[in-house]
This record gives structure tokens, sequence and C-alpha cells, in this order.
């Protein structure tokens, strides 16, 4: 065994050694789910090959701008800021920075996002989804024609094919971009020993440069707002093969009281049951239900006309009414219900 | 109803870094003024106010829906952040996208109170239970003592099922939460009357069931059966109306206008443009004849000998607001404005309630029909004599000095047709109101509007 190797396998063990305690936490939350949610391999893959890429893009940028714009020639930021190998991932990948709600939510529903579409492709193809926005660019109002002309053209900068999530840093949600950024200044400053001031200036000027407007998501939203406010009864219901899937999302979302994000998860929840409910509590027949449903289930569950007709509406409205309410409320309720056995919903 | 601003130029302002709104586009201005905020003062609309705190805080630019309301309406917006710089002391820009107004929901609600009105007019009872059947409210003709020693009372203590139903089928009903219809029941105190029940399950916001809402309909088979008995062996009963055509007619003539108002309105999905214009004709003769019916039925029950009416006590005040109120959306339809008397006023009188309310709405519905769009319908009340008056007045085209007597003869149109009306109405509403020991008059210069009187015996205020 050459030196090398000796010094690696000591480096691994000590840091093994540090982290040991968290080995039975891990395989618990392997062995013992909470939920019924299956996280297939690849999502598994793409949420880490998604994740990878935000970093490497938000380190990359951070770096052009240190380097380009403030002058600082830090030998490292150069490479990096040039397209070099990045280096803030693998440090910030076990230091639990990047293990935060919000930013494991997002790649969840990221990841789901992906699943769906995928699915989506093998019903249609990838041609006659992109064509489906075209049918808006010559809507009666002009506002409704320019939002999606933008969507279409957020839509063609994303990159990535079928299957694989695009991580393009403008789609990103302000909250996700601010989360990663932070993290990853601190770790170039401690990886390139460079001016922790001109690294954080070039952080804030990535962040004051970055547009949610220009974003896919938001444009998705703002056609949705418009659609759904001038609804007409010639097409009253999305349908993602219709209106592809993000306006699909979009507008369920505005009709339901609910965001994107939640429509998205409750995709991936055994049955799609609260997807169902939603379908039900906005009132979709029950042909443009079956049909959705199948356009985005994954083949293992059948959803009938029986099972769709019998949902009571009204008890579909109050459970969204339910989940539209604020997060923090909805886990202080759900804590407070599992304190105090004896209040209401035991 | 919804107003969509165009907006050719987004509304722009600008908030500093405490949140001061520095300057603003008129139509933003308003909003913040109409939500409480003073010139140069916090921004006032609490979600804009909100997505700028975020923007200044992540320092980032972004672009979201935002909801903002105010006394008249909902706003939703489309809004977009814009630092000048990251320097965290700089204004903040807003502007505004998109902007569409919605009126406030709450005026499209039925109003309880109306719909307690109608169930009036029409003779029926409401009564309310939480969901272990017991009564929270009781609203049925007659006796109101006994409406208010209902309260807390189960239902099923209160009145006998009928068979062939029982107990157990009702129950078994609830216990299921499915919608009642057609359940016979017997009060078991007082006069033991017959009432046919329909009942609606009533969630509550939390999706939990919270009782029923029941319709009671009067359904006395001893008076049936006496009427039954009085015809037998006449082609044509003196009751046949009343009691038997009356509601053999009524349930599907309801089925007919119910259908074709759900086609006409396209709840089932689109239709072609003429076929729910048919519809909506269909629905409107439904009704025409659903009236006539009703005519028909009261021209009856006012020649029989036996009639009689309650002597409530009655406030024409009251009741001037609630028969307005009734015909609301048909004057709104006409864009006719009603002016009533004041409603902290009383003016006391004796008379059925039911009844008085059927000759106040007959009234104000046949001046809505004749008047012009765009006019006013005024409703005024005087005292003297001993008697207590309510006036309706229009303006329309009047009645000629030698018409003013014949109006008020069975099947008289004076050579009109096609308006809906059945020739019944003012007849009734005079035999009612001599019925009930008072006059209906009507005073009129062709050309110049009517005003119809309706007395009745004045109560002394109490």
């Amino acid at each position: 065994m050459d030196r090398t190797k000796q010094n690696d396998i000591i480096r691994r063990a000590g840091a093994m050694a540090g982290k040991a305690c968290f080995v039975a936490e891990d395989f618990a939350h392997v062995l013992f789910p909470r939920t019924d949610v299956v996280f297939n391999d690849r999502m598994r893959s793409n949420a880490r090959q998604y994740l990878r890429s935000v970093v490497r893009q938000i380190e990359m940028r951070i770096c052009e701008i240190a380097t380009r714009d403030l002058g600082v020639t830090q030998e490292t930021l150069l490479s990096i800021g040039q397209g070099g190998d990045g280096r803030s991932f693998a440090l910030l990948e076990h230091s639990g920075l990047l293990n935060k709600p919000e930013i494991v939510q997002h790649l969840f529903v990221k990841t789901q996002q992906s699943e769906l579409a995928a699915r989506l492709l093998q019903k249609i193809s990838q041609e006659d989804l992109e064509s489906t926005l075209t049918r808006h660019l010559d809507h009666e109002d002009p506002a409704v024609a320019e939002a999606a002309m933008g969507l279409l053209v957020a839509q063609s900068k994303t990159t990535g094919s079928a299957g694989e999530i695009a991580a393009t840093l403008a789609d990103l949600p302000p909250e996700i971009v601010y989360a990663i950024a932070w993290p990853v200044t601190a770790a170039l400053a401690r990886l390139s020993g460079s001016p922790v001031l001109r690294l954080q200036q070039a952080a804030e000027r990535l962040l004051a440069a970055h547009d949610e407007g220009a974003g896919v998501a938001r444009k998705a939203d703002r056609l949705a707002q418009l659609l759904e406010q001038g609804k007409t009864e010639q097409n009253p219901f999305p349908h993602p093969m219709k209106d592809g899937l993000t306006l699909f999302v979009a507008r369920l979302a505005r009709q339901s009281g609910l965001t994107s994000d939640q429509i998205v998860a409750f995709t991936a929840e055994p049955d799609m049951a609260r997807f169902i409910v939603v379908l039900r509590a906005a009132d979709y027949p029950v042909q443009d239900a079956l049909s959705i449903y199948v356009a985005l289930a994954s083949g293992d569950h059948i959803l009938t006309a029986a099972t769709y007709g019998e949902l009571d509406r009204d008890r579909s409205l109050a459970l969204v009414s339910r989940w539209a309410a604020p997060d923090a409320y909805q886990n202080a309720d759900r804590i407070l219900s599992r304190d105090y056995p004896g209040a209401d919903g035991q | 109803m919804t107003a969509a601003r165009k907006l050719s130029e987004p509304v722009r302002a600008e908030v500093d870094a405490d949140g001061l709104l520095l300057s603003a586009d008129p139509l933003l201005m308003r909003l913040h003024l109409r939500c409480g905020g003073k010139e140069g003062g916090p921004l006032a609309v609490p979600e804009l106010a909100g997505l700028c705190r975020l923007s200044r805080r992540l320092g980032m630019n972004l672009s979201r829906p935002v909801q903002a309301s105010d006394d008249d309406c909902r706003i939703e917006m489309w809004v977009e952040t814009r630092l000048a710089s990251p320097e965290k002391d700089q204004p903040l820009s807003l502007s505004i996208l998109d902007w569409k107004e919605y009126a406030h929901e709450e005026d499209d609600r039925p109003d309880p109170g109306r719909a307690r009105d109608f169930d009036r007019l029409e003779g029926r009872g409401v009564i309310r239970t939480d969901a272990a059947l017991r009564i929270i409210a009781q609203q049925m003709p007659g006796d109101a003592a006994r409406n208010f020693d209902a309260i807390g009372q189960s239902l099923v203590d209160i009145y006998d099922v009928i068979p062939p139903s029982a107990h157990a089928k009702l129950l078994e009903a609830v216990a299921e939460r499915q919608p009642i219809r057609n359940q016979r029941m017997r009060a078991k105190i007082g006069d033991q009357s017959l009432f046919l029940l329909q009942g609606q399950p009533l969630i509550d916001k939390a999706g939990l069931f919270a009782g029923y809402r029941f319709i009671a309909t009067p359904d006395d088979p001893e008076i049936r059966d006496q009427d039954i008995k009085r015809v037998s062996g006449k082609l044509i009963s003196d009751s046949l109306f009343g009691m038997q055509l009356g509601p053999a007619l009524r349930q599907p003539l309801g089925k007919i206008i119910a259908n074709a108002e759900t086609i006409s309105s396209k709840l089932e999905g689109p239709l072609r443009g003429d076929y729910a214009s048919y519809a909506k004709d269909i629905a409107s003769a439904g009704r025409h004849l659903l009236d006539l019916v009703n005519d028909l039925s009261d021209l009856e029950a006012i020649e029989r000998p036996e009639f009689t009416v309650a002597g409530d006590d009655i406030d024409l005040i009251d009741l001037a607001h609630r028969a307005a109120g009734l015909l609301a959306v048909k004057a709104a339809d006409h864009r006719i404005r009603m002016e009533l008397p004041d409603e902290q006023q009383k003016l006391p009188a004796s008379g059925e309630f039911r009844r008085s309310l059927q000759i106040l709405v007959n009234l104000i519905g046949n001046a809505i029909r004749y008047s012009p769009d765009g006019s006013v319908i005024k409703l005024s009340v005087s005292s003297d004599e001993g008697f207590a008056r309510i006036s309706v007045s229009d303006q329309g085209d009047g009645i000629a000095a030698e018409d003013q007597e014949r109006i008020f003869e069975k099947f008289e149109r004076l050579g009109r047709s096609g308006d809906g009306g059945s020739g019944l109405g003012l007849f009734i509403s005079r035999r009612l109101a001599r019925a009930m020991g008072g006059s209906l008059a009507v005073e009129s210069v062709a050309g110049k509007g009517s005003t119809f009187t309706l007395s009745l015996p004045e109560r002394k205020k109490s």
C-alpha cells in the first residue's frame, strides 16, 4: 500500500469516527419511513445530480463576479469562475448546510416534477407538448398572449432532456438561491482564503441580479392568473396534455388556493389521494379527472368514475381549504394535536 | 362581478428602506389611502408591504401575485419588485403589471333572511337541527310560542314520523348524512298538524357534519279528504287547483323550470347559444305557468265560504322592506330604484303576515313590470281613521280613470298580453285585503304613474 492510499484511509477513518453516531439514525430513516411516499433510485439520483448542479452554478457565478467585476485574483476562484471543477459541494454536502427543509422540499418537488414530465411524455410527444403553449399566443387579451410568449421563451431556455431535471439558475426560487448562495460563499471563503468581504459583495450582486419574474414557474403562475381571471366556458378545466405540465399545475393551484409545489407533491403520494381530492374540490368533471389521472399516474393504480363520483365535494373543499392554511399553522396544529390527544382531530 | 383594468402602462411606486411609500401612481395611491395609509406613510396594502420586506430581506427582485381588498372589492395584482442596487438603504421600485377587481362575494350570497321570507310567503316552515337532531332554531307557520318551546328538544320528540316510514329509517338516513325527502311528520303537541319535511345535511367549515336544515310544508290529509269528498261527483271541482291540480302541477313545473335554468346557465357544460336561449324561454314559460297555478289556487281559496285569514300583529314598514328585498334582483335587472320608508320606524297593523306580504309582492311586482327601466318605485306609509296604509307608487304609463275599477276584476289585463301576468293578482290582492278588514285602492292619472294603497286595521303601538 503506497503512502497516499494510507493517508487517504486514515483521513476517511478519522472523518467516519466523527459521524458514526449518525449511522443508526440514517438507517432508521430508511427502515422506518414516516410517510408512504416511495422514493425510487431514479428520484434519488436526479435529486442529487440537480443539487450538485445548482450549487455548481451558484458557485461559478459568485467566482465569476468576484474575479471579473471585483478584481479578486485568487487562483481557486479564477479556476472555478472559468468553469473549472467545483469545490463547494463536497464541503457543504456533509456539513448539513444543504439539509435544510426548504432546500430538501424544493429538491423533492423538482424531482417529482421530472417524474411527472417523464410519465407525460409516454402519452404525448415532446413536439406536441411544446406546441401546447402556442395556442395562447393569439389570445384576444394581449396580456395573456404576452404572458404565454414569456413562458414559452423561459421554457425554451430551460435545458435538460426528458426524465432529467434541468437546473437553471434563472428558474430557481429566490428563497432557494438565497439559502444556497450564502453557504456557498462561506465555503468559497474557507477553500480559497480570499477576502471575505469581496466574496460577500459578489454574493449580494448575484442575488440582486436574480430576477424571479424570468423563471418558468412565475411565468406560468402569471399566465395561470390571467387565464383563470378571463376563464371562458370553452376551456374551463386545464389538462396537462393541453396546457403542458407547468401551466396545468399553476392553473390547478390557482383554482384551489394551494401552491404549485403542493400540487406536485400531492402527485407523489400513494394513489394520488390528495391530488384527486383537489380535482374534486375544484369540481372537475369526472371524465376530465380520470383523463388527468391517467396522464400523470405511474400506471400502478386506477381511478374509477364511481370512486371519483362518490367523493363528497363539500368535504373535499373543506380539506383543500385546510391544506391551503400557512405551513406554520399546519405544523403547529399537527404538533398540538399530537401533544394533546383530547384535542380536536383525534 | 369583475372589472379588469387594462393597464397600458404598469402601475409604479417607490418604497424606502423603512417601508414608507415615497411615490405611487394614482391607482395604487388610491388603494393605499383606502387601506388606511397616508401620503408618505408606511405602505398600507398588507401583502404588498410584505412582498417589499421579503424582497429587501433577500436582496432579490421578486415577481409574485398579490391580493388586496378594500370596502368595495378584492383586487388581484401581479407585482414585480426591483432593487436599485444591493445597497440596503436605496428605494425599492414596485411595478404592478396586472390589476383586476372583483366585487365582494358577499353581495352574491343569498341572504338567509330573504330565503326565510320566501318560505313564509309560501307558507313553509324551517327547522334547523344540530348533528344530534336537536332543534336549534324553528320557524313554523302559526304558533310562535311552540317555536320557542321546541328549541333544544330532539326533532323526533317533537314530531312523529308518519308510516309507511319510521323513526329507524329516518335515523338511518341521518346517520348516513343523506338528504331527507318527502318525509311526513306530525307535531306531537298543539294542533298535531302534519308536515312534509325536506332536509339537507349541513357541513361546517371544517368539513364536519353539523346537522340538518329542514323545510316543512303543511300537509293536512283531513282537509284534503274533506275537499275530495266535497268535489266527488263533479267533473270540475270547486277546489280543482288548491287541492288537486295545483300540487300535481307544481312539482313537474318546478322540475321543468329547474332543469331549463340549469341548461340555460350552462352549468352542465358548453351549449350552443341559441339552445341556451330556448332553455331560458322554457324556464320563463314554466315560471309563468307556475304563477298561474298559484294564482288559481289562491283564487279558489279566497272564493271558498270558509276562507279566513289570521290576525297577526304585523308591521307594514317591516313588510315593505321584506317585499322589496324579495324583488330586489328583479328591480335591479331593470335598473329600477326602490325608495323605502325609514326602517327604524314602525307602523303596526293587524293582518295575516303571509297574505299581507303576498299583496305587497304583487303590487311591487306589477310596478316593476309596468315601469320604464331606470325609474323609481316609492313605498310610503301613513295612518288615519284607524287604518295603517302603505302605498306603492310607480312612474309607469298610469291607468285611465275608466279602467281603475276594471283592473281589480278577475282575468282583466286591459288588453295586455305576453308580460307574464295572469290578470288575477290584483283581484286576489283586493279580496285578501278585504278579508283582513282592509282595502286596496288605486289612484292614477294616465301618463303620470299609479299609486296602489293597501289599508289594514291599525294596531296600537305597544
